[in-house]
C-alpha cells in the first residue's frame, strides 16, 4: 500500500480522480490562503494537472524537504513558478499540435513496456492532445518522452533530490481519469494503464530496502 | 491604480495564467489570486472574469464580493462549471464532446446560439462552439438564454438583475485558449474580452519565456 498525498485546490471533480483503492491510500490536502501541509506521513505526493502554483511555490521548501528524505513526487502539472527543484517547465505555441509526436528516449525502468505511445499522441485521431509546452530537463535527469523538436515531455529525476520526481508537461494523469469524456473512455484508457504501471514502479521504489551510507 | 480593465480571478492554474500573460491580453487582464479578492482588490476593474478550473469553495466564500461589484454596474463573466451553487442557477456535469468536428462536424454540441449577442455576432457556428463543461439546468428567473445544445440544455446565458451584467457559459474560452491547442479561440475570445471592457485585443498570442521558472515576492 502506498500512501499518497494530492494536493488540491478545489477544481470540480479532483476527488474522484483520486479515490483510495487496494493499492493506493489517497488523502486530498485542500489548498487556502495558509496553506502549510504535513506531507511527512506520506510515501507520495501527487500534484494534478491544475494545480495552485502559487500555493506551491509558497511551500517548496517543503516539497524539497520531502524529496530530500528519499521520497517520490509525481507532477503532472504546467508549474510555471519556481518550485520543482532542478527543472522548469515552459509553455510553448511555436509549433502546431498536428505536428506534434512523442518518442521513448530513455526509460531505464520500463515504464512504458507494453504501453501503446500511440495512444498518448493522438485521441480520436488529433494528435497533440495530452501534453503542453515542454520540460526543461536538469542536467542528468532521465528524459523518459520527447516531442518532435527533441524538447522534453516526461522527465524522471532522482539526481536534483534525495528523492524521485517523475514529471510531465501538464500531462494529465490520475487513478481515474475517465469519467468526463463521452468517447468511451478510449482516449484515457492508455494514460490509465500507464498510471497504473507508474503505481506499481513506485511501490517497489518505496518499498525497497533503504541502504545508508556509513 | 491598476492600468488593467479586467480581473481575472486566479486559481494559480497554469493554462489560467498564460492566458493572462498572453502578448495580446496581458496589458488588458490583470490576475487576481482568489484568496486576495476583495471589495477593495477588483475596485478599479470594469470586469471579471471567472475561469474554468476556479476554486468554487473559495468563490462562494467571497461572491458577496462578486454581487457588490455587479450592484456597482459592471460585468463578471463565468466560464466552465460553477458548483457549490453561489450563483441562483444550477450547474450539472455533462460528458465532453471535444471530437465532434472530427467525427461528426454538422452536429456541434451547441445547436442554437443567438447570433446577435454582440460576444457572438459575426462568429461562424464553429467559432462559437468547442466543447462544452456541463449545462446549467436552472438559471435566474428572467435571464436571457444564448446558447443552448439540442435538448435544450441551457449552455450560455445573462442576467443585468443584480445591476451589471452577468454573462454565465459553460464553454471554457480562457482556459482553452491559454492551453493553445484550439487555434481559432481569437475569434471569441477578442470580442468577448471587447465586450467586457471596450478594449479590442490585438496581435498574435505570443510566451514571454522570462514568464515561466518565475519566481514570487
Amino acid at each position: 500500500m502506498i500512501n499518497a498525498c494530492v494536493v488540491s485546490n478545489g477544481i470540480e471533480g479532483i476527488e474522484n480522480m483520486f479515490r483510495s483503492n487496494q493499492r493506493v491510500s489517497y488523502t486530498l490536502l485542500p489548498i487556502g490562503p495558509q496553506f502549510n501541509p504535513d506531507f511527512s506521513p506520506f510515501d507520495l505526493l501527487i500534484v494534478p494537472n491544475g494545480t495552485d502554483n502559487i500555493a506551491m511555490f509558497n511551500i517548496k521548501h517543503l516539497v524539497a524537504e520531502f524529496l530530500n528524505a528519499g521520497k517520490m513526487m509525481f507532477c503532472f502539472d504546467g508549474w510555471f513558478t519556481d518550485w520543482v527543484p532542478g527543472n522548469t517547465w515552459i509553455m510553448d505555441n511555436a509549433h502546431k499540435t498536428i505536428d506534434i509526436r512523442y518518442r521513448i528516449v530513455q526509460d531505464r525502468y520500463k515504464l512504458f513496456e507494453g504501453i501503446d505511445l500511440h495512444q498518448f499522441i493522438f485521441s480520436n485521431g488529433i494528435s497533440g492532445w495530452w501534453a503542453c509546452g515542454h520540460i526543461q530537463a536538469a542536467p542528468g535527469a532521465d528524459i523518459i518522452l520527447e516531442d518532435t523538436w527533441q524538447q522534453p515531455i516526461m522527465v524522471l529525476d532522482e539526481v536534483s533530490t534525495n528523492g524521485t520526481m517523475l514529471l510531465t508537461a501538464s500531462g494529465p494523469m490520475a487513478d481515474m481519469l475517465f469519467g468526463t469524456n463521452d468517447d468511451g473512455q478510449d482516449s484515457w484508457q492508455e494514460v490509465g494503464r500507464f498510471y497504473q504501471k507508474l503505481i506499481s514502479w513506485a511501490e517497489t521504489k518505496i518499498h525497497q530496502p533503504k541502504t545508508i551510507d556509513i | 491604480m491598476s492600468k488593467h480593465k479586467i480581473g481575472l480571478i486566479f486559481n494559480g492554474v497554469w493554462s489560467q495564467y498564460t492566458f493572462a500573460k498572453a502578448e495580446k491580453y496581458k496589458d488588458i487582464v490583470e490576475l487576481v489570486y482568489v484568496y486576495d479578492v476583495t471589495d477593495a482588490a477588483v475596485a478599479t476593474y470594469d470586469a471579471l472574469i471567472v475561469p474554468f478550473q476556479s476554486n468554487q469553495s473559495a468563490l462562494a466564500e467571497r461572491k458577496q464580493v462578486l454581487f457588490n461589484f455587479l450592484a456597482a454596474g459592471k460585468k463578471i463573466f463565468i466560464e466552465g462549471d460553477c458548483t457549490h451553487n453561489w450563483l441562483d442557477a444550477i450547474w450539472e456535469d455533462r460528458p465532453v464532446n471535444n471530437y465532434w468536428w472530427v467525427k461528426d462536424p454538422n452536429n456541434p454540441p451547441i445547436a442554437h446560439t443567438n447570433f446577435e449577442h454582440p460576444v457572438y455576432t459575426g462568429l461562424k457556428p464553429r467559432h462559437a462552439c468547442w466543447h462544452t463543461h456541463g449545462a446549467y439546468t436552472k438559471i435566474p428567473e428572467g435571464a436571457e438564454v444564448i446558447q443552448t445544445t439540442a435538448d435544450g440544455e441551457v449552455i450560455t446565458w445573462q442576467t443585468t438583475q443584480y445591476g451589471g451584467l452577468l454573462m454565465a457559459t459553460t464553454l471554457d474560452p480562457i482556459v482553452e485558449h491559454g492551453i493553445q491547442q484550439i487555434t481559432h479561440l481569437d475569434n471569441y475570445t477578442d470580442k468577448l474580452i471587447a465586450f467586457l471592457c471596450g478594449v479590442q485585443p490585438t496581435g498574435a498570442f505570443n510566451f514571454n519565456r522570462a514568464d515561466f521558472g518565475i519566481t514570487l515576492n
